[in-house]
């Protein structure tokens, strides 16, 4: 087994190296040119050039990748040279002269905001996913079923920003029943908290939940046909114990591996529903960087967001693992 | 060229800030003296909801947006002069002493200008504002790799020879070198109480270009450079408490207990406390300034959006009945307009043909139609008072009458005199769901002469860094201008000569240049402003751009904001925030 | 945010071939009919939009500024303007009419979508064979490179790169304007869902590269490319066929979420998201400008997921409505 885990997080450090280079590559081809966004009005191509030298934009594209790599480690240092330099401590995940600030932290700022939103809509989606798939499953072939599954079809095929939309329009803007979304911390004001987060939660839960509950509906026929069920039903078990204790546990896990991977992937930001609901999270810092081309946040946002998607692979990977042998010989 | 950033954000106008001399017809909408607001008290909290998630800049040598410099000289910077808080269009732009004692001394021509700083006058720290932090705020200007985006007057007024690569001879105090030509042109009085600027040449008007927040005092021991702007040292009346910027951000300013009011009878500082709060969605920004509820009754807002303008307009002058005393709508200090590359279209007739074709009236319209402005005959506006005169630019200057919407068949017919082909043109503009609509009227009203336009959409953060690059401008580049203070010295030789910061016409004309120099020096007020009106003409009769709209804005205070304090302030085109107050 | 359904069950139909056993269980699923006849009649509006728009005597590009104010550029009227010469109402600000550019937009969404549907098949298949075939380092490193793209958050990536990649595409010939922009649209959404097909063809290839018949057709010396062709590909229809009609509709919502964050066709030029995007400035006073294309966008979405389902259900009865 620590052979295994060896190898899969030194793969996965690997991958980790390979995606920031394809990053920095992929970005280093962008046409604009932050030196050029750094100067106002009295621009020269002199002072152009004399930023882009204090911003090490001028080093070769794996030198710079180079002082990345160095800075997530040691912490560099722009325009060392300059009367008037920039600490970047470690790990440094690059400094935004933009916003004036470090990537890092701007994205620890971002991060409550996106966490509470992914956890939330999350805790929405499992539940009405998986009862709402359970219910499907025993009820199998009725209009019921049927019900569900429609709802659930069109569930995930509503756009996220089309129900946002109509959410504001309908629910705050026409019947009023929820103030205009503006977000603070739950420690601070937790009815605000709720007044702003509930629309989103339930917009983002529709689209994964409609999901879980196909997923959850075909798990279940699918283990609800096994023999032991079958067993456990002939030995008069009553059909709670036999759905609650024996099928569902049985069918859950592929579930939960997707649940895994949706939250991480959720951590990363949910543009269209951040900026929808104006929440200050790492989806709205993506899309106002993109806005401002403020290059060295989208770099460290991409590589943050991959590290959440990478690790949680990892760890299902393990967690299959080591809940299941066979997988490491495969 | 500060970004003058209009409500929606993604809306970038680029403009310097901004005088408007006079609210021609327009007036504002609000409440005159007349309105029926209770009398101003000092206490509470005003606050100021925007939809951008940061200032373009804090540092008081960096700012240089319209908007920015009228809050920040209200609240946190003294300069040695200010403008006057008045709506009255005269009033409202004339200069008066602020941290000096009067509003300067000319001598030598108007070469040699002296301010004493008054007595009394501290820093948040408590120590006194002495000349040499005066000097030493303006010499950071001239460290331009560091204090990137600001005004460069002093640049090019002091008396400083340039160094054979073109910059000043002077780089700034950070690195030092030829500090002793800078002591030159700025010296102190023996008491550091007067300071004294020599100038290249004349400049009569000097004491306007004081009130710009280049020339407030930075104390040299806190001078932190790049980032000074993150914990800057107050000299007005509040101070930063807290500037977290962002969605949901917020910047707090308190009470500067260290200022004294007996030291500045310019700022009134009623209120306790400003309260910036950063990144909110128009849309609701709107909302709560229409229901002004709880604390939203001391907030202002800068812009309305186009679904909210007939809640609480009636007409483009008058706000509705239960608006009427805190909703303003009034021409604001810019000119939008389109500038022709001149060296990518070198053929006036060609240049010609495209201002004929455009449709003015559908852009106008899809601006909001008599709400975002008035049709323009030029780069300076009515208000901008003795500078303006009527160009004719529609009446005569292309040849004949040219309609609102436009003249198709003239514009092929300028084509086929121009002996070239019809043109392809590539349009940037920076883009925004209104910007978009803009450029499909561009499209196809320039398609109706046989122009094919290729519209280019640029993100809004980074437009004018694209466009003024010379190598990626394109032939038609969406702009907007204002003037820097109520001289069109700071319109015409910005926008149409080499040396201007603005040129995006990359207009090169050596006896235009010429004509625009001898103007900038002529010490005759009268005489001046007839060179400026030429000079605009020729520019217009020369197509060197196309002039859509004198800008009109609109803007909305809540129902507990001084109704005497609500008014668009033609200084800067923006609220007169340190005169205003909570009820 | 795009859901994808990485794993699609699929059973391998014996007897009558695969394409006349779906067709029979298709032609007896009432609301797959329907949905099939509403797609075709989707596809043949949207081919034939300029025609229609012509019938009706509408355009999309003509700026009818009577039948807006003068005064804030509102549409005169109710909902949005709606009357005889404009049926679904003109535009904030410049009067352009509304069913006009939602039938080209419908034309450029599909477009959009097909294509990028058709070439992430492609690559999904020919990766996938290839991937479970060769397996080794092979396998390895498609492997690698597909957690790779997987890892990345595409939605930030397409907008970022959009910008640069449409200039590039320019400057490798294709036509600037519009035809770059869709080909990047196309491009991206491609090379961002090919592996989900990928693993599971590859899936399929390894399971089947252990049975008889392809142990047989090696054992007799048939070359690579005839056992891939002839032998495994056939077997893998089932589940690119479900892949595909999945995949579109999520496609066409992720086409509009993209134009809606400002990345789609250029003006004059119009799509369903960014006619929502433009709808949210004006939806308080104007609400069918955010009806008018959500319905039709939804319509079209979940028209596609119907038939998807309905493809899968008839190529695996065990997993469908029944």
């Amino acid at each position: 087994m620590s052979a295994y885990v060896v190898r899969r997080v030194l793969s996965m450090l690997l991958l980790l190296l390979l995606l920031s280079l394809v990053v920095f590559i992929l970005f280093s081809i962008l046409p604009t040119d932050p030196a050029r966004l750094t100067c106002g009005k009295a621009c020269t191509p002199e002072i152009i050039e004399a930023n882009r030298h204090r911003l090490g934009l001028d080093l070769p594209v794996m030198q710079q990748y180079w002082e990345f790599l160095k800075g997530l480690f040691v912490g560099r240092t722009y325009a060392a040279n300059s009367p008037d330099p920039i600490n970047c401590s470690a790990p440094c995940l690059g400094y935004s002269f933009r916003r004036r600030e470090e990537v890092l932290i701007l994205i620890k700022d971002g991060l409550p905001t996106t966490i509470w939103l992914a956890l939330g809509a999350f805790v929405f989606w499992m539940v009405a996913g998986i009862s709402l798939g359970v219910y499907a499953a025993i009820r199998r072939g009725t209009w019921r079923d049927k019900t569900v599954m429609s709802v659930s079809l069109v569930g995930y095929s509503l756009p996220s920003f089309f129900i946002g939309l109509l959410a504001i329009f309908f629910i705050i803007i026409k019947w009023n029943l929820l103030p205009y979304p503006s977000w603070v911390p739950p420690q601070e004001n937790p009815i605000g908290f709720l007044q702003t987060m509930i629309l989103p939660w339930i917009i983002l839960a529709i689209l994964y939940a409609a999901f879980y509950m196909r997923l959850t509906r075909n798990q279940m026929l699918e283990v609800l046909g096994e023999d032991y069920i079958r067993t456990a039903r002939a030995k008069g078990l009553p059909e709670r114990t036999v759905i609650g204790k024996h099928a569902l546990r049985a069918g859950l896990t592929p579930i939960v591996t997707a649940a895994g991977l949706d939250l991480a992937g959720l951590l990363g930001g949910a543009i269209i529903i951040e900026s929808l609901f104006s929440l200050p999270g790492i989806g709205s810092l993506a899309i106002s960087s993109v806005n401002d081309s403020d290059l060295p946040v989208i770099v460290g946002i991409t590589l943050v967001t991959a590290t959440f998607i990478i690790v949680a692979n990892l760890i299902v990977d393990l967690l299959y693992a080591a809940i299941d042998p066979r997988v490491r010989l495969g | 060229m500060g970004m003058a950033k209009k409500g929606a954000g993604v809306v970038v106008i680029g403009a310097a800030a901004a005088l408007v001399l006079s609210a021609c017809g327009g007036g504002s909408s609000s409440s005159s003296s007349s309105g029926g607001g209770s009398e101003a008290k000092a206490g509470g909290t005003l606050y100021y909801l925007t939809n951008l998630e940061q200032f373009d800049q804090v540092d008081p040598q960096r700012i240089y947006t319209g908007e920015d410099l009228a809050f920040f000289s209200g609240t946190i910077y003294r300069t040695l002069t200010s403008y006057k808080f008045s709506a009255d269009p005269t009033e409202g732009t004339s200069v008066v002493p602020d941290l000096a004692t009067d509003t300067g001394t000319a001598t030598n021509g108007a070469k040699t200008w002296a301010f004493t700083i008054r007595d009394g006058a501290t820093f948040q720290d408590g120590n006194p504002i002495t000349c040499a932090d005066v000097a030493y705020g303006v010499s950071r200007t001239f460290a331009t790799d560091v204090i990137t985006g600001g005004p460069t007057y002093a640049i090019s007024m002091l008396d400083i020879p340039d160094d054979p690569a073109g910059g000043s001879a002077y780089k700034g105090p950070y690195v030092g070198t030829g500090q002793d030509l800078f002591d030159k042109a700025v010296t102190c009085s023996a008491d550091n109480k007067t300071i004294t600027f020599n100038l290249k040449r004349p400049v009569p008007d000097f004491n306007y270009t004081t009130t710009l927040l280049a020339f407030s005092p930075v104390p040299k021991a806190a001078d932190t450079g790049e980032k000074y702007g993150d914990a800057p040292v107050s000299s007005g009346p509040y101070m930063i408490q807290e500037n977290k910027n962002g969605k949901g951000g917020k910047m707090v300013l308190v009470r500067n207990p260290k200022w004294s009011a007996a030291s500045d009878d310019y700022r009134p500082a009623l209120p306790d406390s400003w309260e910036v709060d950063y990144g909110i969605d128009p849309k609701v920004i709107d909302q709560r300034l229409i229901k002004s509820a709880g604390p939203d009754a001391t907030a202002i807002d800068l812009s309305v959006e186009p679904e909210n303008l007939a809640v609480v307009y009636s007409n483009p002058n008058e706000a509705q009945p239960q608006f009427n005393g805190r909703a303003v709508s009034a021409l604001d200090p810019y000119v939008r307009y389109f500038a022709i590359n001149t060296q990518k279209v070198p053929n006036l007739k060609i240049r010609q043909a495209i201002a004929v074709a455009l449709d003015r009236e559908a852009l106008r319209k899809n601006a909001g139609g008599d709400f975002s402005g008035d049709y323009a005959d030029g780069v300076i506006k009515p208000n901008m008072g003795a500078d303006y005169a009527p160009t004719g630019m529609w009446d005569t200057l292309l040849g004949q009458k040219i309609p609102d919407t436009g003249d198709p068949e003239y514009a092929k017919k300028l084509i086929a005199e121009s002996g070239e082909a019809a043109p392809t043109i590539t349009f940037d503009y920076p883009q925004s769901p209104t910007a978009d609509k803009a450029a499909a009227i561009v499209v196809s009203s320039l398609g109706k002469a046989g122009i094919t336009a290729k519209p280019n959409p640029i993100e809004p953060g980074s437009y004018y860094g694209v466009v003024f690059d010379p190598k990626k401008a394109h032939e038609l580049i969406n702009a907007g201008w204002g003037p820097d203070w109520p001289n069109a010295s700071t319109i015409i030789p910005e926008l149409f000569t080499p040396s201007g910061g603005f040129n995006l016409s990359q207009y090169d004309n050596a006896e235009y240049t010429a004509a625009s120099d001898a103007a900038k020096i002529e010490t005759d007020r009268a005489k001046q402003a007839k060179m400026w009106q030429d000079l605009n003409t020729q520019a217009m009769k020369d197509v060197v751009v196309v002039p859509t709209r004198f800008g009109r804005t609109q803007r909305m205070a809540g129902t507990q904001v001084n109704q005497s304090q609500v008014y668009l302030w033609p200084a800067y085109g923006s609220w007169p925030y340190g005169a205003m107050s909570a009820n | 945010m795009a859901l994808t359904e990485t794993a699609a069950p699929v059973a391998s139909v014996a007897g009558r071939s695969l394409r006349q056993v779906v067709w029979s269980r298709i032609r007896h699923d009432k609301v797959a009919m329907t949905c099939l006849v509403i797609l075709i009649l989707l596809y043949l509006i949207a081919i034939f939009a300029p025609l229609i728009c012509n019938l009706i005597g509408v355009d999309p590009y003509t700026f009818d500024g009577a039948t807006i104010s003068d005064s804030g550029g509102a549409p005169i009227g109710d909902w949005g303007g709606i009357s005889r010469a404009h049926p679904l109402g003109v535009e904030w600000g410049t009067g352009r009419d509304i069913l006009a550019q939602l039938l080209y937009g419908l034309r450029i969404s599909l477009l959009i979508a097909t294509s990028a549907t058709i070439i992430t098949v492609f690559l999904g298949t020919v990766i996938g064979i290839v991937s479970g075939y060769a397996g080794g380092r092979t396998d390895a490193v498609i492997g690698r490179s597909m957690d790779l793209i997987l890892a990345f958050p595409f939605l930030l990536i397409i907008l970022a790169l959009s910008g640069v990649l449409t200039q590039r595409l320019s400057s490798l010939g294709v036509p600037e304007g519009n035809p770059s922009r869709i080909l990047y649209m196309i491009l991206v959404l491609s090379i961002f869902g090919w592996p989900y097909l990928a693993r599971i063809v590859r899936g399929q290839v390894l399971s089947m590269r252990e049975r008889e018949y392809v142990e047989a057709a090696i054992a007799m010396g048939a070359r690579t490319p005839r056992i891939l062709f002839r032998e495994i590909l056939p077997n893998l229809w089932a589940p690119i066929l479900v892949y595909a009609t999945l995949t579109l509709p999520t496609y066409i919502a992720t086409e509009a979420a993209l134009s809606f964050l400002g990345i789609g066709v250029l003006p004059p030029d119009t799509s369903f998201g960014a006619m929502l995007a433009n709808s949210v400035s004006y939806f308080s006073v104007v609400p069918s400008y955010l009806f008018i294309p959500g319905v039709v966008l939804v319509v079209l979405v979940v028209t596609f997921n119907l038939v998807g389902d309905a493809v899968r259900d008839a190529l695996d009865p065990r997993s469908g409505r029944v």
